[in-house]
């Protein structure tokens, strides 16, 4: 597992040296659980945690490290928009060494900025757990984290309305109370 | 005085009784669903292609051919799986000179090309590997892997039409999945 793919180059003109490959039989395994995680009614301001637990499989210890993954829109699941922004996830530990034939626990927060314009959105972003390691073919496993928000979005013409309803409201009132006032 | 003061409390107090149901915020409480018993996991049985010396403008292939590397799907969910390159960078000094990873397999000035294989998949034969997540193997069509399915596959080389020589080159090709 320590060594990369070399290629040494030569000058294009030069002799053409080809050292035979040398096949090995390096194994590379690794799990991560769940594959999916969904957040569901999460207000603006608020924040939720769960666990990934990452398995490594090998007979020697790895470490490894967690990224975010916007998917493209064709990867996503239906009706799920791109996630604003990488920053609002947080990892307990962005590395972690996970011992031969053993699993660990990656906390994994996601914290949305206390804005009505976050409200009523399903956004949809990927956990990207790589294994740490130089040669030519390396393994990452992406996890699906599915995030809705709750709540409504400002609404301007409900606002509106609700100030043209005090207007219209005070203006009846001040007539009906002035009508009876008024002496018969 | 009086009849506007309290008409326009009376028309506040309406409106505000009418309205703040709507304005109100959801309360529903924070649900994590986790599909728990789902463990996403592939392995690769070789992971190294050790070249030693190579010419420019030369094809490599790994040996054999599309049957070198077995890759299996191991957890216990449905994966869509793509593969993805990325440039060759000088082991000495990394920023200084690389071998741009080119976008259909061709090669060029300090340009190389990678492809990939799969054994049996004799409709896109070899298929150029770029520095965009592209699939490995053909989900499109709603044909994802299972657990316990195996794929092998074979790589193959194209060196730069020319490049500065008596420089090791590393690079790094990343296979990955996602819950179909």
């Amino acid at each position: 597992m320590i060594g990369r793919i070399k290629l040494a180059g030569l000058i294009a003109a030069a002799l053409l040296i080809f050292l035979p490959s040398f096949t090995s039989a390096q194994d590379f395994s690794f799990g991560v659980s769940p594959d999916e995680v969904r957040i569901d009614s999460l207000p603006p301001g608020e924040a939720a945690e769960f666990e990934l637990t990452i398995h490594n499989k090998e007979e020697l210890a790895r470490n490894f490290t967690i990224t975010t993954f916007q998917p493209p829109e064709e990867e996503r699941r239906e009706g799920r928009a791109e996630s604003p922004d990488d920053s609002w996830i947080s990892f307990s530990s962005q590395e972690i060494e996970v011992p031969a034939n053993s699993a660990a626990n990656v906390t994994v927060a996601v914290a949305i900025p206390r804005d009505q314009k976050w409200a009523g959105e399903d956004w949809e972003i990927w956990l990207g757990v790589d294994a740490e390691s130089s040669d030519l073919l390396a393994v990452r496993l992406y996890v699906r984290l599915l995030v809705s928000t709750s709540g409504t979005k400002f609404n301007a013409g409900l606002v509106a309305g609700i100030v043209v309803g005090i207007i219209l409201l005070g203006c009846g009132g001040y007539y009906y109370f002035r009508r009876k006032a008024k002496p018969e | 005085m009086k009849a506007v003061i309290t008409s326009i409390v009376v028309a506040i107090i309406l409106a505000l009784i009418f309205s703040l149901p709507a304005l109100a915020q959801d309360s529903d409480a924070i649900t994590i669903t986790m599909t728990g018993v789902n463990d996403i996991s592939i392995s690769l049985d070789k992971t190294q292609w050790p070249l030693g010396n190579v010419a420019s403008n030369t094809e490599y292939a790994t040996s054999p051919a599309i049957e070198w590397c077995t890759l299996t799907v191991e957890g216990n969910c449905n994966v869509n799986i793509f593969i993805v390159g990325e440039d060759a960078e000088w082991i000495d000094n990394p920023g200084a000179y690389k071998w741009t990873l080119s976008n259909d397999g061709t090669n060029g000035e300090n340009v190389y090309g990678l492809k990939f294989r799969i054994s049996g998949d004799t409709a896109r034969g070899y298929v150029p590997i770029t520095k965009t997540e592209g699939e490995f193997w053909p989900y499109g069509d709603g044909s994802s892997l299972a657990p316990g399915d195996t794929k092998q596959f074979g790589l193959k080389l194209l060196t730069p039409t020319y490049f500065v020589g008596s420089r090791q080159m590393q690079t790094q090709i990343t296979i990955s999945a996602v819950a179909a």
